[in-house]
């Protein structure tokens, strides 16, 4: 019982990041209509920024996050300019290849400047761990935990609750419709795409506090992220974060309770996304 | 450009025999894998021709080359191992095919590209005994390791993969694809068997990288899951078509021809990280020429008879 | 009866579309369905070619019950059917276009008869001269004359029409409908939707009238446009209570 209830609090844990790394790409599907196939080495660039921070200039990896949030919002403005912009009205299939390949271009630059070994770094809380009753968490953990909650919450504050964010939704529902009544909707498509790829870098930065960086660490990300938002269903934020948790636990329970369970892990969530999508597709027509 | 076809035939035919004294072996390695990815990005293209954006691709050249290297080890003769990576990779295509091929566009990519990673990592966790584990297995080489014979070898798959798609090209087949590729809905209110004809595509395509597969152990000389079924591969097989020029023949293998004597080059530089170049011009290409280097010559003269 | 719908239903959600609809069509007829806009007559349609599955009733082509087919299959059995909002294979020719109705949509036919067939449909709708012309450098009008010829490329035996006279000129329509005509002197049963009520006058033997998924009327043009419900449908009553 005490295992199966810590095995649940890991879960809980890990389904922040999942929920922080796939909000940003449901965000990006739901309002520009791309799928993002670089979603995971915008993580990644988040990720090295923390560390490198925390390397070079001592900085605390969670401080980071507002650096490697705003660099790479900086960095999706020049991406959305020069690339994505132009493939958003031509056949998707375009689209899907211009953002694998920004993918793979970073993924490999990435190997080239930092070689393809994964980096740890080292904080004084990461040893540290909370007791919760039969239950033991540690603060590194616990703490992303609380940061993802806070920015998805901010997410959701400003989408339904600011102009801007129903400027937004605006767009992601009807964008002839939007442009007509005079938003912007080229602005709100950089603006929106800025706040998808910082919050897959924030989300990078959770990792790396808990796990680490790594060249290659994006794309099991995005296969995950894209778990998510297909279970959700493409526009679904609010299931965003059911999905997460389910496949967080999904996760969680294969690893403990599976032999051998690390590879079988990987295993699993690509078969989940396999069935959630033939799923869905074999609904009537 | 008529002559460009049967020109570069010749070239390819004498490669072997051309005196480059020290460099004699490289030169003639060099062009198998050129080959190679000439073979796998054409298969790529003829599964594309339908409008499916498959990442798949590294999964059925790797089951041909397991499926190859299994049987060879466990003294199937070679022959007949070498037959089964097309077989094996189309029996798993056709299953796949079945379940996926309703998925749109976006989808589709995905659960290709899940399916791929499940493939890798199933090969990864079986037991040591049955497919070499993590660690991989020795692939025994084709003809005893002849090194000119097994060029030839490689320059018959390719004109195999070639016919393919000039089949599909001059057949009612083209209408077929063609047409699912750019109107789905309208194609099935004409009478096409969208279904089938995606399915076809997809099992075409899979067996013929099952095949190139195989055929690539010998110059590999192992199978292991982290890079035989590795997204790199993927990555080059669609970079070289849509670079070269997709849904014609010449594209891919002219995309080859340049990409992987550039790859070829950087390697010498670069031990890792070259894929970055493949993803650079993927983005370059997508962006400014998206119909690829082909796409240069037609707009001279524009193929009238041909369509697209 | 070439074709006969019975009982046949649909509804998206929590709307009815089409409500138990029964129709029938002869062979070498012409039927007009008309009505005003949302009252499900292009539902009718894809129903009818099989674009997605009624919910209840029947559908019979030539003794072939075709409810449960897909839309290859209704195509194979005779079944033509031109979109409302064309939808021309963007980067094929105009030959080309019409060559893939040709080879897939009747008994298989090989690449030389389809040739034939697609001349053949080039010359009886006019589009011979731009065969070779990139289906997206089209005007509206051409499109629409592609879009029409691509379904007769098919050799059907009924043809289903929906708005071709949709946004053409005078001029345009006047072409439009005789190519119209020449294609129902080749045998063909139509079945068309229209709102330009002077081809439906001209064109068509019966006409049907729908109005919220229902058939309201059906007769000669004279019968129905006299018939006091189809008005009531089109302009209203004189005393509508807030509604």
């Amino acid at each position: 019982m005490d295992l199966m209830l810590q095995t649940l609090a890991n879960a809980l844990i890990q389904s922040g990041t999942y929920a922080l790394a796939s909000s940003g790409l449901a965000l990006a599907v739901g309002v520009l209509h791309i799928v993002n196939f670089a979603h995971g080495e915008f993580l990644m660039v988040g990720a090295f920024v923390a560390y490198w921070l925390s390397v070079l200039a001592g900085i605390d990896p969670i401080v980071s996050l507002v650096p490697a949030g705003a660099v790479m919002f900086a960095a999706s403005g020049v991406i959305y300019q020069a690339g994505i912009r132009r493939v958003l009205l031509g056949p998707e299939l375009n689209a899907l290849l211009l953002t694998f390949g920004i993918g793979i271009t970073l993924q490999n630059l990435a190997v080239l400047a930092f070689g393809a070994t994964p980096r740890v770094i080292h904080t004084a809380y990461q040893l540290t761990a909370v007791t919760l009753g039969p239950v033991s968490v540690g603060v590194a953990p616990l703490v992303t935990l609380v940061v993802s909650v806070t920015l998805l919450a901010g997410m959701y504050a400003v989408l339904y609750r600011t102009g801007v964010g129903k400027s937004i939704r605006a767009v992601a529902q009807n964008r002839t419709g939007a442009h007509l009544v005079g938003l912007d909707v080229d602005r709100i498509y950089l603006l929106t795409f800025g706040i998808a790829s910082a919050l897959a870098a924030i989300a990078g930065t959770m990792v790396l506090v808990r796990i680490g960086a790594s060249p290659h660490m994006g794309f099991g990300f995005v296969l995950k992220a894209f778990a998510i938002i297909v279970m959700a269903g493409l526009g679904n934020l609010t299931g965003v974060l059911w999905a997460s948790l389910v496949l967080a636990t999904a996760e969680a329970f294969v690893r403990t309770y599976v032999p051998g369970g690390g590879g079988a892990a990987e295993a699993v969530f690509f078969l989940l996304i396999f069935f959630t999508l033939v799923w869905r597709s074999w609904r009537p027509a | 450009m008529r002559w460009a076809g049967p020109a570069a035939l010749v070239v390819a035919l004498l490669v072997p025999l051309v005196p480059a004294g020290g460099y004699q072996q490289y030169v003639v390695q060099v062009t198998t894998f050129v080959l190679i990815n000439a073979a796998v990005a054409l298969a790529w293209d003829i599964q594309a021709r339908t409008g499916q954006l498959s990442l798949a691709p590294a999964a059925f050249f790797g089951l041909g080359a397991y499926a190859y290297t299994i049987a060879a080890l466990r003294g199937v003769p070679l022959p007949v191992a070498f037959l089964l990576g097309p077989l094996v990779a189309g029996a798993v295509s056709l299953g796949l095919g079945v379940i996926t091929l309703r998925l749109q566009g976006l989808y589709f990519a995905i659960a290709t590209l899940a399916f791929a990673e499940v493939v890798k990592v199933v090969f990864k966790e079986l037991p040591l005994d049955l497919t070499g584990g993590a660690v991989g297995l020795t692939a025994p080489p084709l003809l005893g390791g002849h090194q000119t014979g097994l060029y030839y070898l490689g320059l018959g798959v390719l004109l195999l993969v070639v016919a393919a798609s000039l089949a599909v090209r001059h057949t009612r087949l083209h209408y077929a694809f063609t047409a699912t590729r750019q109107g789905e809905l309208t194609a099935r209110v004409l009478g096409v068997r969208v279904v089938a004809t995606k399915l076809l595509a997809f099992v075409l395509s899979a067996a013929l990288t099952g095949l190139v597969g195989a055929y690539a152990t010998s110059r590999l000389f192992f199978v292991i899951p982290e890079d035989t079924f590795g997204i790199g591969l993927s990555v080059t097989a669609l970079a070289t078509a849509i670079f070269g020029g997709v849904y014609t023949t010449a594209g891919p293998v002219l995309g080859a021809i340049i990409l992987r004597s550039l790859e070829e080059g950087l390697r010498l530089v670069l031990r890792e990280g070259y894929l970055a170049v493949y993803g650079v011009i993927l983005m370059l290409v997508i962006l400014y020429l998206p119909g690829g280097l082909v796409s240069l010559w037609n707009r001279r003269s524009r193929d009238a008879a041909g369509g697209d | 009866m070439l074709l006969a719908a019975t009982s046949l239903s649909k509804r998206f959600g929590g709307v009815a579309a089409v409500r138990r609809l029964d129709f029938h069509l002869d062979a070498g007829e012409i039927l007009a369905i008309i009505g005003p806009n949302g009252a499900g007559k292009t539902t009718v349609l894809n129903l009818l070619s099989g674009v997605f599955p009624s919910d209840e009733g029947r559908i019979v082509l030539d003794g072939v019950d075709i409810t449960r087919l897909p839309a290859e299959d209704r195509c194979h059995l005779g079944l033509g059917r031109a979109f409302q909002v064309v939808q021309p294979f963007p980067e094929m020719t105009v030959r080309d276009n019409l060559m893939v109705g040709a080879l897939f949509g009747s008994r298989q036919r090989s690449l030389a008869e389809a040739r034939r067939r697609t001349d053949e449909v080039l010359a009886l709708t006019g589009l011979a001269d731009r065969a070779a012309m990139p289906a997206r450098d089209l005007t509206l009008a051409w499109e629409k004359r592609v879009e029409m010829a691509r379904a007769i490329a098919t050799s059907p035996r009924v043809l289903l029409l929906d708005e071709v006279m949709a946004g053409l000129l005078p001029h345009e329509a006047d072409e439009m409908l005789a190519v119209v005509r020449a294609v129902c002197e080749t045998g063909v049963a139509v079945l068309f939707i229209e709102h330009v009520m002077r081809v439906v006058r001209d064109l068509a033997d019966r006409v049907i009238v729908m109005d919220f998924g229902e058939k309201i009327a059906e007769g000669s043009y004279q019968d129905v446009t006299g018939h006091p419900r189809v008005i009531e449908a089109y302009l209203g009553t004189e005393d509508t209570n807030g509604a």
